[in-house]
């Protein structure tokens, strides 16, 4: 019987090595993937999604049987239905719920000849008592309630390009907060109401900004030459997630409100987009195509 | 006479006598029968490899800015938000908003120095579709000198015929209007109503619709056995169909309509639940998506031309969200959250599915608007009309791909090498499809435009 050369022998060893080491791997415990739940399956176009302060339902812009509207449903992906009654015959779009959940204002365009019109508008949040706040001076959009619910900030292009504004819930005390010759829109208030964040194309591209809630003190968050966009403040103040397509498609990403710690959440080869947080912090939806339509998805945060 | 599925005449490869025949008796053009089988003589076209035209037509003027020809260093009021990204062919860059057809750069070509005559839609639209402006009319309703050429669709439909149980000429989508007035150039004009072109609609929750076999609810195809409830029920429709009648074509188009709403065949070519599920998602859910999803089948099944209209409308904001490319103003925001992707998507899903079905290369695929957006950024966070300079995507049916014909000036207000005219286009998918300048002229088709040659 040949004994087996020492060569091979060292060999066959590290085989067995290599194969032992696949088969059992180290004891550190696999990275945590968040828990993914989808809400809607109608697949119909969404976007603008707000989940209500009370945490009980959505608000989202949808396009259903050819008409673009606003629609809530129960935090769990029932009772989908139109908000306004009786639904406006024209596109109404972009809403944000009042912090007691009972008031929301949007976008409603008012249709002349073939153009647009957008202003201001304010609803109760069961439909009722449509009215409008801002009136159409320029195209009025992106309205969001402070957190005292006392003023509003909003996109206009009043002055000639696009830029942001507060006004009281009267719609008077008008301030204009920026100042740009390029795009500034999507404010954010922070929870406390001291800031708002916003994107804003002064850069160059769409980056994530902060300023205080009277203009002042801007400070740029985010710095990459993909397009940065949709902040919204977590509940606690400490981070901000927003959507980006720095990686190839649109991706919903998370950052500390200095800007530090970015790390895509969603990483998902659909276009995952309108973050919105749950009241507690331990949740964010979204909305995303990866099964083909546009539906409403949660995601778990750690 | 009612003909349910004979209308084979003619093909890309030649006439059969039966199509000269009549041709010649109906002598649409005033062509002879001579003229006709001198035609024929030339023998079959060997000047393109296209067998289909798809033309995707992107009403309202889509942003070169924003899509084909981005300029990152222009000023910022010119630029824009969005940033450039390289694609698969080193050197060519496109719009950050286009990843998927990013990919794909080596298939596809970008036409960035066109040019046209006018910023009216309705003037702009004649000139796109037909090459010429003859016969169209502005906002002011005032016609252009000239009566209305025939639609590049008209064109490929006549020279190439018919070669399925299909009309040779299909649009998908709506009427081609501005604010309520029908554009002139969508159908056959001097060709006469025969090459209009029969018009589908599909919706991504209705399925696909023939607009003009509207029937009554309870009439449903499957109860059409009755042929004197059909025969009532399309004329009912027919008589709103006031140009067909002044044509005298009604019979003809009630005989296409007929064969199609009774054919097995074309029922099952318009249900895309035939199509699985991951193809329907890869298209995109929208209705754009989805018409692109149809338009490959009717390619795929022989028609010579079909073209899809993003919208019939202008505006964007006017059909509730997926209204037109007219973005006068939140150009930006309609861009990144609608239009980008969801034409990056359709188009690229096409590509893609003709490819691997081994049909891009006898299909060509035109991708443009009427018009551009200016370069500077207007007071609304839109742009404007811009007719001095703008791009168009072509793909298939023998154009090489990765290339980029001509160029625009530092800010995209103007050619700036190569300019190139709506007219040439359509010279280019002539040529194409194998209409050389020989049988151009027999048919009638002479015009200003000239074949760009660096695409083939």
């Amino acid at each position: 019987m040949s004994r087996i050369p020492p060569v091979f022998a060292f060999i066959g060893l590290l085989l067995i090595g290599a194969v032992t080491l696949r088969m059992c791997p180290a004891a550190d415990p696999p990275p945590l993937v968040p828990t993914v739940t989808r809400l809607t399956k109608d697949g119909d176009f969404k976007q603008h999604l707000q989940w209500s302060p009370d945490g009980k339902r959505f608000l989202l812009t949808r396009i259903h049987d050819g008409k673009m509207g606003l629609w809530t449903m129960n935090a769990d992906g029932s009772d989908l239905k139109p908000l306004v009654t009786p639904p406006p015959h024209t596109p109404h779009f972009d809403g944000h719920w009042s912090m007691d959940s009972k008031k929301i204002v949007y976008v409603h365009d008012i249709l002349q000849g073939t153009d647009g019109k957008l202003q201001i508008n304010s609803v109760n949040a069961d439909g009722s008592d449509s009215k409008v706040l801002i009136p159409h001076k320029a195209f009025e959009e992106s309205p969001r309630w402070s957190p005292d619910g006392k003023r509003l900030a909003w996109v206009s292009t009043r002055d000639g390009n696009q830029e942001i504004y507060t006004a009281d819930i009267g719609g008077k005390d008008i301030k204009r907060l920026t100042s740009e010759i390029a795009l500034d829109n999507n404010p954010n208030w922070s929870p406390d109401g001291k800031r708002l964040a916003f994107a804003s194309a002064r850069a160059g591209n769409f980056e994530i900004f902060v300023m205080d809630a009277d203009g002042g003190n801007v400070r740029r968050l985010t710095n990459h030459r993909a397009l940065d966009y949709w902040p919204v403040w977590s509940p606690d103040g400490k981070r901000i997630a927003f959507t980006s397509n720095r990686d190839g498609n649109y991706d919903i990403y998370i950052m500390n409100a200095d800007g530090s710690g970015l790390r895509n959440l969603t990483r998902h080869a659909g276009q995952d987009n309108y973050a919105t947080w749950s009241p507690d912090g331990k949740r964010i939806a979204f909305i995303s195509n990866r099964d083909g339509g546009h539906d409403v998805y949660v995601i778990g945060m750690k | 006479m009612l003909m349910l599925g004979s209308m084979r005449a003619r093909t890309c490869q030649g006439l059969t006598r039966r199509a000269l025949l009549q041709i010649g008796a109906s002598s649409v053009l005033g062509l002879s029968l001579a003229d006709l089988l001198r035609l024929r003589a030339a023998g079959p076209s060997t000047s393109g490899s296209a067998r289909s035209v798809l033309l995707l037509w992107l009403w309202g003027g889509p942003a070169h800015l924003d899509t084909w020809d981005p300029k990152p260093a222009a000023p910022l009021e010119f630029r824009g938000p969005f940033s450039p990204i390289a694609t698969s062919v080193t050197g060519v860059r496109i719009g950050e908003l286009f990843p998927q057809l990013a990919k794909q750069a080596q298939r596809f070509a970008l036409v960035r120095s066109l040019h046209t005559g006018s910023s009216d839609h309705g003037v702009a639209g004649t000139i796109g579709l037909t090459g010429s402006s003859a016969g169209a009319k502005g906002l002011d309703g005032k016609p252009q000198a000239g009566s209305a050429r025939p639609a590049l669709g008209s064109v490929v439909a006549k020279a190439c015929g018919t070669v399925s149980k299909l009309p040779p000429f299909l649009v998908i989508g709506g009427r081609l209007h501005q604010g309520k007035k029908a554009i002139i150039g969508e159908g056959g004009g001097p060709f006469g109503a025969h090459y209009d072109p029969f018009r589908l609609e599909y919706d991504p929750v209705k399925g696909t619709r023939i607009p003009a076999l509207q029937l009554p609810p309870d009439l449903t195809p499957e109860r059409l056995g009755d042929r004197q409830r059909l025969l009532q029920a399309f004329d009912g429709a027919a008589r709103q169909t006031q140009q067909l009648h002044a044509n005298g074509a009604l019979d003809d188009y009630r005989r296409q309509a007929f064969a199609m709403l009774t054919s097995p065949a074309a029922s099952k070519l318009f249900d895309l639940g035939r199509e699985s599920a991951s193809l329907k998602d890869r298209y995109g859910r929208t209705r754009f998506g989805q018409s692109c999803l149809l338009a490959r089948r009717l390619v795929e099944h022989g028609v010579p031309f079909v073209q899809v209209n993003w919208s019939d409308h202008v505006e964007a904001e006017e059909d509730s969200g997926d209204g037109g490319w007219d973005h006068h103003y939140r150009n930006f925001q309609i861009m990144q959250d609608r239009h980008a992707p969801w034409l990056d998507r359709g188009l690229s899903a096409l590509l893609d599915d003709l490819h691997e079905r081994g049909l891009l290369e006898r299909t060509l695929v035109v991708v443009m608007g009427e018009f551009g957006r200016s370069p500077k950024i207007n007071d609304k966070a839109g742009r404007d009309h811009w007719e001095h300079c703008y791009s168009a995507l072509l793909a298939g049916g023998g154009v090489h791909g990765g290339r980029v014909i001509g160029s625009s000036d530092a800010r995209g207000g103007h050619p700036h090498d190569r300019a190139v005219t709506p007219a040439d286009i359509g010279a280019t998918v002539q040529h194409a499809v194998g209409i050389n300048s020989e049988q151009a002229a027999t048919l009638g088709l002479t015009g200003p435009g000239k074949v760009i040659d660096e695409l083939f």
